[in-house]
């Protein structure tokens, strides 16, 4: 079967810029795809590109094998995307819009469409520039979803949602996934809302993929290791100990040491908890967003 | 599903938590047997989790006699606690127990102390059932 979604080496420069920089990455049928990264990472040139609005400076994007730049047509017809900002005519309502979707699109099922928006509670009969922030995002979900696409790419869905709406967004998203195994690529700042929808994620730092993996992998080699400080007295540098662990990040603490490591396993936690002065160690499990804060957030300099 | 909680930001994947979940809600009598469970789709909203990860627990219960699925409609707690083989149940406890003990192990945690855990679990089990009608 044909990946939904395969990036080649994608690269993408402003001047002297680099938005993001060869992120090779491929959404397989029936996965959830959430790319994370901090503003400026390089998310929305990547969107942008998946979706052809954008000519990648190197590297290639495609849909479904097709090329998005070259030939989206075909493509667009099976993909239904959120944009991050909901572009819809501002004077149309929920209404005419569907109407006019209906007319571009061979197969379009209003129904859906609007037992959906009496789901959300959007009128129907208001313009789309009087809706609140939330009610456009849903506007937008719905009509994404009218033409029963394959694979659904939504920009930061949650972005400015209340707790009711975003409630709603994850339910309309699961009972998709349950009902119709659709495909899903989604950048996003909620990560503990997706953690549990989520079956694999992406970490752009910088404009680099530094992370591309299962999400049960992932969150089974990181662990925040701490133990106390009785020994770093002596030494000269402190955590030497942990050299046998990825340490993304360490920190010296007063009653001693903090630190993630991205390799863990129990083996290699014993083998540690078997050096003198370590045997109080613990290794605790990290969130999701633990884990981006580790790997994304770290700041010059707070590595040792 | 009345008192399945779980927390996707644990290390245990999803499934798992769910498939012992329903575990403990069967141990301790609050599902009883010949009940219906709720839908893939239903538990997966409910939870916040996806489709997949609620029919992969689903299929683990049902694999093991926990469950039994009624063609057309539905899924139900088995009404016969499973039968599983002597040798069968000695691996899946003996398992069970290898995490449990890892876990105890990476908190830091002595063995008598993990097993004073263990007692402590058992007991709060059946007074969860002796507290239903």
């Amino acid at each position: 079967m044909i990946d939904p979604i395969r990036l080649e080496k994608l690269t993408v420069r402003y001047g002297r810029t680099t938005a993001c920089a060869d992120v090779t990455l491929a959404v397989p049928a029936g996965a959830v795809y959430a790319l994370l990264g901090r503003n400026g990472a390089g998310k929305s040139s990547l969107v942008r590109c998946l979706l052809g609005e954008q000519r990648p400076s190197a590297g290639r994007a495609f849909l479904f094998g097709e090329s998005s730049w070259k030939s989206r047509r075909g493509a667009m017809a099976r993909t239904g995307v959120v944009p991050e900002d909901p572009d819809a005519p501002l004077a149309m309502t929920a209404r005419q819009l569907d109407a006019f979707c209906r007319r571009v699109y061979p197969r379009w099922d209003s129904d859906a469409v609007a037992a959906r928006l009496e789901r959300f509670g959007v009128p129907p009969r208001t313009a789309f520039g009087r809706l609140s922030k939330g009610q456009k995002g849903q506007v937008m979900l719905a009509l994404a979803l009218g033409h029963s696409p394959e694979l659904l790419v939504l920009d930061d869905p949650t972005l400015g949602l209340d707790a009711v709406a975003r409630r709603a967004l994850f339910e309309e998203i699961v009972g998709e996934l349950a009902d119709r195994g659709t495909s899903v690529f989604l950048t996003t700042h909620d990560l503990a809302g997706f953690e549990g929808i989520a079956t694999r994620v992406g970490i752009l730092k910088e404009g680099r993929l530094v992370v591309d993996e299962e999400i049960e992998a992932l969150k089974s080699r990181f662990r925040r290791i701490r133990y106390a400080n009785r020994l770093t007295e002596t030494r000269t540098a402190f955590g030497t100990e942990l050299d046998s662990f990825d340490a993304p990040r360490v920190r010296v603490r007063g009653w001693g040491i903090d630190a993630v490591v991205s390799n863990f396993s129990d083996e290699s936690f014993e083998r540690f908890r078997a050096i003198d002065g370590v045997e109080n160690a613990t290794a605790e499990p990290l969130s999701l967003e633990e884990i981006f804060v580790a790997v994304a957030g770290e700041e010059k300099g707070d590595k040792r | 599903m009345a008192g399945l909680r779980i927390d996707p930001s644990d290390a245990t994947p999803i499934w798992s938590q769910i498939e012992e979940g329903v575990r403990r809600l069967v141990a301790s009598g609050a599902l009883a047997p010949g009940v219906a469970v709720p839908s893939v789709r239903d538990l997966a909203s409910e939870l916040r989790v996806n489709p997949a990860t609620v029919a992969k627990a689903y299929q683990r219960l049902t694999d093991a006699g926990v469950l039994t699925v009624r063609r057309g409609e539905g899924t139900y707690v088995a009404q016969e606690p499973p039968e599983l083989p002597r040798p069968e149940r000695t691996r899946l406890l003996r398992q069970a127990a290898v995490r449990f003990a890892s876990l105890a192990a990476t908190l830091g945690v002595s063995a008598e102390e993990a097993a004073a855990a263990l007692q402590f679990a058992w007991r709060s089990l059946g007074r969860e059932k002796a507290g239903r009608p």
